[in-house]
């Protein structure tokens, strides 16, 4: 029988689980419209686990941090690629290189294969649990299955970003009390993302008034 | 049974163990048709109708035991024994789980939870051979598309269960009952909540819930489990109802008196508390089914084929809530 954790670090776990759930319902969702949302909840949990750290582990630097990832990362970037997906006129993603159930069943197979492995490391953290970094590596591992299994623009813009938040949710638990300017040149570097995909996405629906990345290969040769 | 009304009435000593376990089956047998209309009854207020009377399962039940059966000539007696079997199984259940009390009865250690799971795959089985034996092409349908459902819900069911006995080290659901309600801290654990509501998931696909299937209503194209029983008549279709009735009080019940809230169950023998555990159940089973009505109304029926989209996501909860165990954290 295995001893609960405490009730902190339980609903810690549960918090990067649903991290890690968002990613998963993101690789499902048909509607481009509904990725970027799910991108804003997740990184709205990201920015609430941050202000649970801070408050019951006394990191001040925190709230500054989760000042700052809530306005880029809940407000902006999701603001900024729907009106980009307004202008483009596009709903629906192409179609993906394999169907929804194996997908997701890729998606486990490598989820499992990023908790086993950072799970044996055993670092330990006094904010967070060590499973939340487990799972943060499963989420980075799902962000990489997005891109590289769907064949959409924003799909690989999307996975790019919610990338960052597993990384987020990484450095929480690997060092809370990271130099905030560590963390700032983190969210600057995911600025930089925004503007070369908002081009990327402009560019490409402008020339061949899509969004799939499909007929690019047409490319080669 | 009667020794056990006589000790209630008087209020003096414990009831005995077997009365207990009697008096489960009696309170799945007699409560489901109350649930049920209940929830039916709730769905109509929900979509602004008045809704059914609360009894009305009651006298249908009734109706159909009055009327004859009519069998067409083709068929065997599988197509009659099949409704019976299956009405069997889901007295058995009710003997495996903790209806009423928190402490385990003399039967209960008869099987785990796959036994239970088991028991009740046997009876979908004859009500689906049954289903088949009518040699009608939309129950054959219903019969061959509830087989296919369930092979696929299966793993998920499989993985709560992993779950479940990495908690608690066994797969009985008292243990797991009595884990959740030993502290705070195991009802917000991951592998807990994770499990948890992958079985709720598979409540929802096995009593044929949206956005699985739609139970009202009498298009055939999109039925699942309600085609099985279209050739059947009279007593045995009543069986059959009445079976579904009650399959879907025993799955409310292992999710609420297993993972969800454990409370309220007869932790004595004393006859009070265990009479007391019968309404506070059916409370609880009442509480859980608004939750699905409400879920009815909320979400639409999703296309056949994308129902496994649906076990997926059911399957990848079980799963996790394996892996975070692993990860140490569960």
């Amino acid at each position: 029988m295995s001893p609960a954790p405490s009730t902190y670090a339980g609903v810690a776990d549960v918090v990067a689980v649903l991290v890690l759930l968002t990613e998963f319902a993101m690789l499902r969702a048909p509607l481009l419209r509904s990725q970027v949302r799910l991108y804003a909840f997740q990184s709205l949990v990201v920015t609430v686990l941050a202000v649970v750290i801070a408050a019951t582990r006394h990191i001040d630097e925190l709230y500054v941090l989760a000042v700052l990832s809530f306005v880029l990362k809940v407000v902006l970037v999701p603001g900024l690629v729907l009106r980009l997906l307004r202008d483009a006129d596009v709903d629906l993603a192409g179609s993906s290189v394999l169907g929804v159930p194996s997908m997701i069943m890729i998606a486990i197979g490598v989820s499992a294969f990023g908790i086993f492995t950072v799970g044996s490391l055993h670092v330990h953290s006094n904010a967070l649990p060590t499973t939340a970094l487990a799972v943060a590596a499963a989420v980075v591992l799902v962000a990489f299955v997005l891109i590289i299994l769907r064949a959409d623009v924003v799909s690989q813009a999307i996975g790019f970003f919610s990338l960052e938040n597993g990384v987020s949710v990484a450095s929480l638990v690997v060092a809370a009390g990271l130099p905030l300017v560590v963390e700032v040149a983190f969210l600057f570097d995911l600025l930089v993302a925004v503007v070369v995909f908002g081009v990327i996405m402009r560019v490409h629906h402008g020339r061949s008034q899509t969004l799939s990345t499909e007929d690019l290969d047409r490319l080669k040769g | 049974m009667l020794k056990s009304v006589e000790v209630v009435l008087l209020g003096t000593s414990v009831v005995a163990p077997q009365d207990v376990q009697v008096l489960q089956v009696m309170t799945i047998l007699g409560g489901a048709p109350l649930v049920s209309g209940f929830v039916s009854h709730v769905e109509g207020r929900l979509q602004g109708r008045r809704g059914p009377r609360i009894l009305q399962p009651y006298y249908d039940l009734a109706k159909l035991f009055r009327k004859e059966t009519v069998v067409t000539e083709e068929s065997s007696w599988v197509f009659l024994a099949g409704p019976v079997v299956a009405f069997g199984c889901y007295l058995i259940v009710p003997l495996l789980i903790p209806v009423l009390t928190t402490y385990g009865l003399p039967l209960g250690y008869m099987g785990d939870i796959l036994g239970g799971a088991f028991i009740l795959a046997l009876a979908g089985f004859a009500v689906a051979l049954a289903a088949t034996e009518s040699g009608a092409p939309y129950a054959q349908l219903g019969g061959s598309r509830a087989m296919t459902f369930g092979a696929l819900i299966e793993p998920t069911i499989l993985f709560v269960v992993f779950a479940v006995a990495l908690i608690t080290s066994t797969d009985l659901p008292y243990a797991l009952a009595a884990t959740v309600r030993s502290s705070s801290s195991e009802m917000v654990r991951p592998g807990h909540v994770l499990a948890g509501f992958a079985f709720f998931l598979v409540v929802l696909v096995d009593t044929g819930r949206i956005p699985v299937e739609t139970h009202s209503g009498t298009l055939e194209f999109g039925m699942i489990d309600e085609a099985r029983t279209l050739e059947h008549s009279g007593a045995p279709l009543a069986l059959l109802k009445w079976g579904s009735a009650m399959k879907q009080l025993i799955l409310y019940t292992i999710l609420i008196n297993v993972f969800v809230a454990p409370w309220g169950l007869a932790a004595s023998g004393r006859p009070g508390s265990v009479v007391l555990a019968i309404p506070s159940l059916l409370g609880k089973a009442m509480v859980l089914g608004c939750v699905f009505a409400v879920i009815d109304n909320l979400f639409s029926k999703l296309r056949l084929f994308k129902i496994t989209e649906f076990i997926a996501a059911a399957f990848l909860l079980a799963v996790l809530a394996v892996l975070v165990f692993y990860a140490g954290g569960g």
